[in-house]
This record gives structure tokens, sequence and C-alpha cells, in this order.
């Protein structure tokens, strides 16, 4: 019974403060929101780089290409001692004829441009795709290695190196993403801050008479704490809307137009997403509001 | 039972407020502070409400010491004790009943237990017909006897009022002190700090003079000199 009235009057009280100071609650849900929406769109990129890179690494491929004049003899040698090599899975053989015609096939509309060459004037040449097992790194590029001193060798691509760079991208992302995050929190957190002090200010004649007949410290900041609460709910609430739209925006469009990259469904992530939205517009409005009464509990 | 035992009091910018206090108020006195401006009267009346720590020396309100008093201990203190102020303090958008009310309520009182108690002070202060009047449609008298009741509220103790008659007419003013004395017969102690001549002189109770933060005059039946 005491409980539930404190509640509802906890809340009447913290509706009121958040309506009384219009303007600042505004500007107070709307940093945050940003906060949040940039943050949101930061983790989804993570996500959707860390699908990807799983999809390339999962490939484990290595594709190693032979000297242009080497003769069939020397060509089938050289797939002998690769197969001979350690961690190798499999090992297929490309010729350059059938690579020419793997070409024709992707070339789709510009078909012409190789209709000038034939098997005499072929410019390709002999390769071996080759999958390994595993992703440790260190036999990766023990084999890389290898692949590439061996004799008849022209050039090697591994997709473990397009890996390697889109992690490296990844970093990047991660660092910027970092100090976007700690800026806009910190400024999140100060105009919470002149808010909840505001509430404080337009009711301090409340709480000198909610002091004098006895009201404790938790009592009488518990009003302005659930005011934060309620900052960070309405920013995340909002934030969490915007956030879907932005992202089914995005994933309509890479659909349409960047076909080769992987986006998740918004349905797998949206729920983490609203859970971390949520938690984290509340913290910060708890540590805006304990921060703005930090001086007054002290006294 | 209230004991000041050398309080003194200094304030950071060199003031001494109190200068080495000697005072004991035993439980159902009626006891009038008195003196002029600066004498130390408010910040007697701060000591007592614990707004302020004494610098030195002891003071014990019944079972507590308010020169060791733990921070967190405070509010518990201030509901023995009932304030009425000079300029009220009621808020404007709350009817007579949900200001007293309100006093009830943030010390976590069951709302059966304030419906049925609030009616009852606000008769105690001849007020049981203005329940849902605002503070501005009362006159300054009726306002302080709201003031009154809120102080009644938790049922404390000890009624501390400053400077209660600083704002109203003289006949409302005895209105509120012949108040002060029905409660008094209750059994509870009052203080009432003014610089009143004509009240304290009419009713002719304990009298204590504050000079320069010395008590200059402890006389029961005393007049204001």
């Amino acid at each position: 019974m005491r409980k539930h009235y404190s509640l509802r009057y906890f809340t009447g009280q913290a509706m009121t403060g958040l309506w009384r100071n219009g303007v600042m609650s505004v500007a107070s849900v709307a940093v945050l929101m940003s906060c949040l929406v940039v943050l949101g769109c930061f983790a989804l990129l993570l996500v959707n780089i860390n699908v990807n890179l799983d999809n390339v690494a999962q490939l484990n491929q290595i594709v190693v290409y032979c000297d242009y004049d080497l003769d069939e003899a020397a060509v089938e040698e050289i797939g002998n001692e690769i197969e001979k090599l350690d961690y190798i899975d499999s090992v297929k053989h490309v010729s350059k004829e059938e690579a020419l015609e793997i070409m024709r096939e992707q070339s789709g509309d510009y078909e012409e441009l190789y209709s000038g060459i034939t098997e005499e004037n072929n410019p390709l040449s002999d390769s071996f795709e080759i999958m390994y097992k595993g992703t440790d790194e260190t036999k990766v590029f023990d084999l890389e290695a290898q692949l590439r001193s061996m004799e008849g060798v022209r050039k090697i691509n591994s997709v473990y190196q397009v890996a390697k760079t889109l992690d490296s991208l990844k970093s990047g992302i991660m660092l910027v993403f970092l100090w976007f995050l700690i800026i806009l929190f910190v400024v999140s957190i100060f105009v919470i801050i002149n808010t909840i002090k505001l509430a404080v200010y337009s009711r301090r004649s409340e709480i000198s008479v909610m002091r004098y007949v006895g009201a404790t410290n938790w009592f009488i900041t518990m009003p302005f704490i659930l005011e934060g609460v309620l900052i960070g709910v309405f920013a995340s609430l909002i934030g969490f809307a915007i956030e879907t739209y932005i992202y089914n925006y995005v994933h309509k469009m890479a659909l349409v137009d960047l076909q080769m990259i992987t986006v998740l469904g918004y349905g797998k992530i949206a729920i983490p997403l609203f859970i971390g939205f949520i938690v984290i517009g509340v913290i910060t409005g708890i540590i805006g509001s304990m921060a703005s009464l930090r001086k007054y509990l002290k006294s | 039972m209230i004991d000041f035992k050398h309080v003194k009091k200094y304030y950071p910018n060199g003031t001494v407020a109190l200068d080495g206090v000697d005072l004991h108020i035993d439980d159902g006195e009626f006891v009038f502070i008195v003196g002029h401006s600066g004498a130390g009267k408010t910040t007697m009346t701060k000591l007592l409400l614990r707004e302020e720590a004494v610098s030195s020396g002891t003071l014990v309100v019944g079972n507590n010491n308010l020169a060791k008093i733990k921070n967190r201990e405070i509010p518990f203190y201030r509901r023995e004790l009932g304030v009425v102020f000079q300029d009220f303090r009621l808020f404007p958008n709350k009817t007579v009943y949900e200001n007293v009310a309100f006093a009830m309520q943030v010390v976590g009182t069951p709302r059966s237990m304030i419906k049925r108690r609030v009616p009852a002070i606000l008769s105690t202060v001849n007020l049981a017909d203005k329940l849902k009047c605002f503070p501005r449609e009362l006159s300054g008298g009726e306002q302080q006897r709201v003031a009154l009741a809120r102080a009644l509220a938790n049922n404390p103790k000890i009624i501390v009022a400053d400077e209660p008659t600083g704002n109203i007419d003289p006949k409302m003013s005895i209105e509120i002190m012949n108040l002060l004395m029905k409660i008094n017969k209750l059994g509870k102690t009052i203080i009432v700090v003014t610089h009143e001549k004509n009240l304290v002189d009419y009713y002719k109770q304990r009298v204590v003079m504050l000079k320069d933060g010395k008590i200059v005059e402890d006389r029961v039946g005393g007049m204001f000199e």
C-alpha cells in the first residue's frame, strides 16, 4: 500500500518536474536521443562488418596464379607440390582456358570486350584455388609464404588478407566510435545535470518544507532521479524509432545496390538494440540526476 | 527535554552567533526566545532544527545528541519537531487538506491514516470548514493556522515557531498565540521565537532573552525588557 502510494507520488512529481522545465527536458531528451542514435548506427555498422568478416573468413581460400609461359607438365608439378603442403584441405586446378570462360560468363553485357581473345592469345594464366583447413593465422601465413616461394608461381591472392584489411578497418571505426560516444555522453550528462538542477531549483520551497517535516534524502531525491530515468526512457524510445527507420532504409538500399554485402535483417538485432538503448538511456539519466544532486545529498 | 550546554556557534566568516549558551527546557514547557536582530535567535532555531551543527558544547533534544547525530538520522529527529515559519511556507497550488496531508505523506504515513487525521488536526486549529480552500482564499491568520496544523501533522513532541505572528495583524496574532497555548496544554513543548514585546508581555510565560549570542535573562512569567 505504502510502496504503491509512494511510486505514484514519485512518478507524479517526476512528470511535473519534466513538464515545468519543458525546454530543458526536451533538450535533454534530444541530446541523449542523438547520442543513442549515433551509438546505434556504429553498433549496427560493427555488427554487419563482423558478419561480413565472418563470411570472408569462412572462405578460407587462396588462389595461386602460375607464370604465363608454363607448359602443362610444369603446372601439374606445381599442383602436386601444393597438395603435399600442410594445412591444405583441397586444391582445384583452373586452366587458363577455364579462367577465360569464367571471365566471359561474368562479363554479362560486356561480352564483346572479350571477342578478340582466343585460346592462342589468352592473356590469363593457369591457377589453383586452394582451400585450407582453419583460421590459424600463423599457419595461413606459413602457407602463403610457401606458396609464394614456389617456382613457377607468379602471385597469390589470399582472402585472408582482405579479412585482415576489414578487421583493421573495424578497429579504426571502433576508435572513432568510442571517441564520439564519450563526447556525446559527456554532453548528454551535462544537459541532464542542468535540467535536474532547474527542477530542484523550481521546487526548492517544497524541498525545504519536506526537510523540516522529516522527509529522508531518499524520499526527496527519488522524484529527481526518476526524472532522469524518464528522460532516459523517452530518449531511448524515440532514438529506437529513428534507428529502426534509418536501418530499414539502409537495409533496403543495400539489398538493391550492394548485393555483394550481407546486411543483417533488423528483426535479428532489434531486441538487443532496444534493450541496449533503454539500459544506456536510463543509466545516463541516473548518472545525470545523481551528479546534480550530489552536493545536495551531502548537505 | 531540550538541553543546551555551553553551546557556541561560529560561522566561517568569523561571526560568533551563540557564545556559550546554557539552557534547559523541560517537556511541556512554553518558552519565548526573545532578543533584537542579530542576538542569536535564528541561530538557536537553526541548531534546534539541526540545520546547523554546534561549533562546540552539547545540544540534546529528547534522546538525540545533536552534536553527534549522523546525517541519515536527522530526518527522523526532525519528525519529533513541528516547525512554523513567519512566512507560512504553504504550497499555493495545494488545498488546505493537501498542505497538511503533505507533511504526513513525506514521512510515509498510510493514506487511510492521513484521511482520518488531517480533518481532526484542522478541527484543533478551527479550520475544519476550510479543507478544500487554497491558501490564497485564506487570511494571513488562517494561513498560519494551516501551517500550525501541518506542524502538528506528525504528532511532534516539540513545536518551534519562528516569528509566527510576524506577518499577521495583532488580532490574528492573539488567535495564533491562543492556539499555541492550547496545544501546549495538550502536553507539547512550545518554543516561540519572537521580538514582539506586546505578545510576550501579555502571555507571561518563561522568557529567555538573548543578546550578542548570550542569554542575558531567563525568567518565568517574564516580560520583554
